[in-house]
């Protein structure tokens, strides 16, 4: 039985993609269209799929209510420049190319490129076994890249803009200033080429990720019990890295989608009960600001704690202590 | 001619009570389904690394190579059941050729930008030309003194001169240039941006003629008896049915889910892979009945154990 992202994508491709290909005399990328196809349709349906399970949690248990949300519309415009098409269509191409090129290069030198189906034969063929682990290797790689970002002042100039928002959601995974992105996106890719994450699932990884991710940042007061918060991370687990406390360098619960990293690194804070999120020494235009505000204002945070600009009175006298 | 000695060759290689298999290389699932060559039922599926494409046949008949351009490893099946054998690292390997004389084996590396020109006796790497851009499918000279390789990317033909391995010429053949075969002392290259295959001067590369078969034009197969010639046509989703001789249109079938590769049967009907649709179709050029049997994602070379073929 064909799966019915593989049909959709196939419809995509011969309908849409293709004819566009033609007409505009791109015809030499038709090889690698289906996997443009795929990944559109795993994007859309995952953003369904997100929306789907996360608002009926945020309507039947809110942590916080809000006279109004229109703070929450532009997380909605970075999740869908994020997930619908462009991500992981530029992921999918770079990715790629970079990946054969590479593979191929050290395959000219009689170096065998790594991959787990190498390392372990038994799982050649065990499509979903191998999909976890690549999925739990990742995984570790985003905690310490995550980590990362709230270690370096730099980074964190940056990475402040997704902790601005007072009003968490669902929606709230993918603001991120695109500088931040490119890192996260860079660190990703290099760490799957290494461990030789297959092209057609890289993007499909990235996803459901990134579905986890919606989930542990909605705005629902939801937790998965003594030991269910100890497998996977809950929206209550990852309330507590966004609560105003935890804003800056010294957080805490890093994790993306399994808890371990912070349980076995000494991150971990299961104690913390839905807190109010934000950084209170974040500027008003990085929580409230259109996309292009936050944008601009993240570059601007990240050259004051880079010590690039000089510090204005006015916003030093905002920032919290210790940072 | 040799399309005939080739199956003459794999007939007198197959054991006793050999069965009558086709192998579809999923480039978009990394496998392979094995089908009954009668039915189309899919009998088992087999896992390769990552991405595979096209194949060649040994010279000998005795091997099956198929090239896992994602995984840059080269698979080497037993030709009778699909079964794999052994394999090796090579780099990026999306479209392979032997030349008729069996000496070399040719590889193109579209996501490399090479071509390699290997030893088929030892596998050793003879010659690798950089290959800007995209170099996809292979052509031979009868007498095996040439290759050519279209480049996508860059709308041009190469030739490569196999008795002193240096390239001999390049040249604008069109709009995305894909499939190209030896026929009748020229060149036909199918342009995938456009609805016409190219007739093209081998000596030089010279564009002397088109023949519209349909848009997105991409492969061309001469059939096992030499008198027609099938070009499948990517965006209009059809075959086109060429007379060999004078290589006018014949007839044309309706193909839809990106027609790609195609192998003769022994009944006379075409085994044809469907890119979009993840099927390989199967029709009847008599009656143009057609019917459909489902593989894996994105199904691109196909071979049947007991058909005589032109390319994978």
């Amino acid at each position: 039985m064909i799966d019915p992202f593989s049909l959709a994508a196939g419809w995509l491709q011969e309908h849409v993609l293709i004819p566009i290909l033609y007409a505009t005399g791109g015809m030499e990328w038709e090889e690698i269209s289906f996997g443009w196809a795929l990944f559109a349709c795993y994007g859309a349906a995952q953003v369904a799929v997100t929306f789907a399970i996360c608002l009926p949690l945020e309507r039947w248990r809110p942590v916080e209510h809000w006279p109004d949300s229109k703070a929450v519309w532009v997380d909605v415009l970075y999740t869908i420049l994020s997930r619908v098409g462009i991500l992981p269509l530029v992921t999918f191409v770079l990715f790629y190319q970079i990946q054969v090129t590479l593979n191929g290069w050290l395959s000219d030198h009689g170096w065998v490129p790594p991959t787990l189906e190498r390392v372990f034969p038994a799982l050649l063929g065990h499509y979903l076994i191998t999909f976890f682990l690549y999925a739990i290797i990742l995984d570790f790689a985003e905690y310490w890249r995550h980590r990362l970002s709230h270690t370096f002042g730099w980074w964190w100039g940056l990475h402040s803009l997704h902790h601005a928002q007072r009003q968490m959601t669902f929606w709230s995974d993918d603001r991120n200033h695109i500088l931040d992105d490119i890192i996260g996106f860079v660190w990703f890719m290099t760490v799957a080429l290494l461990i030789g994450i297959p092209p057609l699932q890289f993007p499909l990884l990235v996803l459901l990720l990134r579905l986890l991710e919606s989930l542990s940042h909605a705005n629902a007061r939801l937790s998965f019990g003594r030991i269910g918060e100890r497998l996977l991370i809950s929206p209550r687990f990852h309330r507590a890295h966004h609560g105003i406390l935890a804003a800056g360098q010294r957080s805490c619960n890093y994790g993306a989608i399994l808890p371990w990293w912070d349980m076995l690194f000494g991150t971990a804070d299961f104690g913390r009960d839905y807190a109010r999120t934000g950084d209170p020494s974040a500027e008003e235009a990085l929580a409230t600001g259109s996309y292009l505000q936050q944008q601009v204002a993240g570059v601007r945070r990240m050259a004051r704690l880079a010590g690039w600009t000089a510090t204005p009175a006015r916003v030093r006298a905002r920032r919290s202590p210790g940072r | 001619m040799r399309a005939l000695l080739t199956a003459l060759l794999i007939f007198a290689a197959a054991p006793a009570g050999a069965a009558n298999l086709a192998i579809v290389i999923n480039s978009g699932d990394a496998s392979l389904s094995v089908l009954d060559g009668t039915t189309g039922a899919e009998l088992r599926r087999v896992p390769v690394l990552r991405e595979p494409h096209h194949f060649a046949l040994s010279p000998d008949g005795k091997e099956l190579l198929v090239g896992d351009a994602g995984g840059n490893e080269m698979l080497f099946l037993d030709p009778q059941t699909g079964e794999i054998r052994r394999r090796m690292p090579v780099a990026d390997p999306y479209q392979l050729g032997f030349s008729p004389n069996g000496k070399w084996l040719v590889v193109t590396g579209l996501a490399r930008n090479q071509v390699d020109i290997y030893d088929a006796a030892t596998m050793q790497l003879a010659k690798r030309f950089p290959a800007k851009s995209m170099p996809s499918h292979i052509a031979f000279s009868p007498d095996s003194s040439m290759a050519y390789a279209t480049l996508q990317g860059t709308n041009a033909l190469v030739a490569y001169d196999l008795n002193h391995l240096q390239q001999a010429w390049m040249a604008q053949v069109g709009n995305t240039p894909a499939g190209v075969l030896w026929h009748n002392g020229q060149l036909l290259v199918a342009d995938m941006g456009t609805d016409y295959v190219a007739i093209v001067d081998p000596v030089d590369g010279r564009v002397v003629n088109h023949i519209v078969t349909g848009r997105g034009a991409h492969q061309i197969f001469l059939s096992p008896d030499g008198k027609l010639l099938y070009v499948n046509n990517r965006v209009d989703g059809t075959t086109t049915a060429l007379d060999a001789r004078t290589l006018s249109p014949v007839r044309t079938y309706r193909v839809p889910g990106g027609p790609d590769c195609i192998e003769f049967a022994p009944d006379g009907k075409l085994w044809i892979t469907q890119r979009f649709a993840q099927k390989v179709a199967i029709l009847d050029p008599a009656s143009g009945a057609l019917r459909s049997v489902p593989v894996g994602r994105s199904p691109h070379g196909i071979y049947l154990t007991d058909a005589a073929r032109s390319h994978g």
